[in-house]
């Protein structure tokens, strides 16, 4: 706290807390820690209710496919030449909510950024869960979904291969890179805390099953030693992943020559987008988390605050993207790019795009008031908001390209058609039904390094030591406004 | 033969002061126990920095290798000669190259530590007790039977709330 703040006072006017350092006073113990994360996997009346919605939402969508398969893509509503739709538009949201887990968990590691210790798993959880569904709508998409193992290159009696040009290859190689390195991300971190789980479980079967996940884990030194070097280079591995993970995805755009689409502000633009949007789903799951397993005192309205700096900072720049396009399409003089942002916001397609940039640019400016960033429930509205606006902004990306190519003739409109709307349904909540079996099963809060930043028993009773940002021991002065709801 | 004790601590401070104490005294086989890792600890132990980096390095430089070579082989195997442009060009197969890179390179330091941390483990319950996974830190020392006495007494005095014989 030392290094990057001066120490606070309670009630000495706003409280402005480093967010490389929260700590947890209304923590005391370790054995406190193990009682209220392991106490979050009680089922409830209201987990079943949550449970059975999701099992309904997935079932619909599942069955949407199964028409889609049986009667062929034309009950999609594609319409020539918008042959991308809400298959493709949902594909970019789920990979783009994927990648909050992998920024929290890896690169926040990095940067040492305290308030990711309580928030990481959920939001890596999360990201495990989008990409599987994300990894979805491409088998949607192209119709024949038994066909898709083409796109994986293999060796065949034929000796075709695939084309490693084409930007689809490139998503293959990104997204099963993606997926298999963050659940094994999620899994490694989990083991240490399953083996609390283990040892704490009594049921014998169960703790037979626990034991095998935690793969005989002891939490001796040696263990922890090459455990940590390991989570380091994971983390390592994993933070120029994920911003390539969503270049890669907007490469399907910009390597084509679409109007809106043939642009080099692509990759950095998807990928703050891809946070921003992660961070929004972030806060609509750990908010409900926080309040119904009465979590507040370890995901503290501190944590709270400085995601939502995370969010604004990303919201400035994806906002700042927004318009550097329209200054692009000016600059540019090309008649066809600056014919399209016209009709993109004042034209056919004005109110998707107004949607957009309300929830995605302007709604989130409110984040600059401080007591707004500390209210959970505007953040948890908000949330909402940019949910919808990066949906929107997928669309906003997609169909009014294709719609409004060079030639007039080539326009046309593009309304999704039912089976699209199942299927966007079913998304939900076949990623909630994993969601939801997820925070059952297996501990939301990472139990091991919550431990971290509680302080330990000591025989002494000299002030409790903590380690800064840069690894030094500071003396930890308590009750910081905000730790304690 | 060997036989071990088993110390439980409650805190971090007497675990620190048993590490201590039994390096003085020349116990070198004990294995430490703590619920999350601390600095304080590694202070005391002094480990050896772990050899992952070994595997990550090699994973990563084995992935980079294949990631670049299926596509440069492909390209060159089943030539698609579109206007005079490079068959196998690199500048997108840095994309393969790089993605095989991390995949192979994150799955090998995954190995790396399943192997040096020698999990997984069949059986846990020699010089192990459950209570280390929740609030207590603990050693687990091996020591000749004449020097049993001395470890005993060396790991109660920093502390331990309890001592038990193992094996």
């Amino acid at each position: 706290m030392a290094t990057l703040a001066e120490p606070i006072r309670p009630g000495a006017g706003r409280p402005n807390v480093a967010s490389a350092n929260i700590q947890l006073p209304g923590v005391e113990s370790y054995e406190q820690v193990d009682r209220e994360i392991a106490g979050t996997l009680a089922p409830t009346k209201g987990w079943f209710a949550l449970l059975g919605i999701s099992i309904l939402f997935f079932l619909w969508g599942a069955g949407a496919w199964v028409y889609q398969i049986y009667w062929g893509l034309g009950n999609a509503g594609y319409n020539p030449p918008v042959m991308w739709g809400v298959y493709i538009i949902t594909f970019v949201f789920w990979i783009g909510i994927g990648h909050a887990g992998t920024l929290i968990s890896a690169i926040l590691y990095l940067f040492r950024a305290g308030f990711r210790t309580t928030i990481y798993r959920c939001a890596e959880a999360m990201t495990v869960f989008a990409v599987m569904t994300a990894g979805l709508f491409p088998i949607i998409h192209i119709g024949r979904p038994w066909k898709f193992f083409w796109l994986v290159p293999y060796p065949n009696w034929r000796l075709v291969w695939p084309n490693f040009k084409s930007p689809l290859i490139w998503d293959v190689f990104a997204i099963s890179t993606y997926l298999t390195v963050s659940a094994t991300f999620l899994y490694v971190g989990l083991i240490p805390d399953i083996a609390v789980l283990r040892d704490r479980e009594t049921n014998p079967l169960r703790k037979r099953l626990l034991a095998v996940l935690s793969l005989g884990w002891r939490n001796s030194e040696p263990e922890w030693r090459h455990f940590a070097r390991m989570y380091l280079f994971l983390a390592a591995f994993s933070t120029p992943l994920v911003l390539s993970v969503h270049s890669v995805v907007s490469f399907d755009f910009a390597m084509a020559l679409a109007p809106g689409w043939h642009t080099t502000i692509f990759p950095p633009y998807f990928v703050a987008g891809a946070i921003f949007s992660g961070i929004g789903m972030v806060f609509t799951i750990i908010i409900p988390i926080r309040k119904f397993f009465r979590l507040q005192h370890i995901v503290t309205i501190n944590h709270l605050d400085a995601a939502a700096k995370l969010a604004l900072a990303t919201s400035l720049i994806v906002g700042c993207a927004y318009l550097i396009e329209f200054w692009v399409a000016w600059y540019s003089a090309n008649e066809f790019e600056q014919a399209y942002f016209w009709n993109r916001v004042f034209g056919q397609w004005w109110w998707a795009a107004w949607i957009m940039l309300s929830c995605n640019m302007i709604f989130p400016l409110s984040l600059f008031s401080q007591r707004l960033r500390r209210n959970p429930t505007w953040l948890f509205i908000l949330s909402i908001l940019i949910n919808l606006g990066m949906w929107f902004e997928r669309f906003v990306i997609i169909v009014p390209s294709l719609s409004h190519e060079f030639e007039p003739w080539q326009w046309s409109g593009y309304v999704p058609s039912w089976v699209d709307i199942s299927i966007l349904a079913g998304s939900f909540g076949w990623f909630f039904m994993w969601f939801l079996l997820f925070i059952k099963n297996l501990p939301v809060i990472a139990i091991a390094e919550v431990k971290e930043i509680v302080p330990p028993r000591l025989r002494t009773h000299a002030p409790v030591a903590d380690i800064d940002v840069t690894g030094h021991h500071v003396d930890y002065s308590p009750e910081t406004p905000g730790e304690r709801e | 033969m060997t036989r071990g004790l088993i110390a439980a601590y409650s805190e971090l401070d007497a675990l620190v002061d048993a590490i201590e104490a039994l390096k003085q005294r020349k116990f070198s086989k004990f294995t430490v126990y703590t619920p999350t890792p601390r600095h304080e600890i590694e202070h005391a132990l002094k480990p050896p920095t772990s050899k992952i980096r070994l595997f990550t390095l090699i994973g990563g430089l084995c992935g980079v290798t294949f990631g670049y070579w299926i596509a440069i082989w492909t390209s060159d195997y089943w030539p698609l000669v579109v206007g005079g442009k490079a068959i196998a060009s690199w500048i997108p197969y840095t994309i393969i190259g790089f993605e095989v890179m991390v995949l192979v390179g994150a799955l090998s330091t995954v190995y790396g530590m399943f192997i040096l941390s020698r999990v997984p483990k069949i059986t846990q319950t020699i010089g192990f007790d459950p209570r280390f996974t929740g609030a207590s830190f603990g050693i687990y020392v091996e020591a000749e039977p004449e020097r049993l006495k001395e470890a005993e007494a060396t790991l109660r005095e920093a502390g331990a709330v309890e001592v038990k014989n193992e094996r």
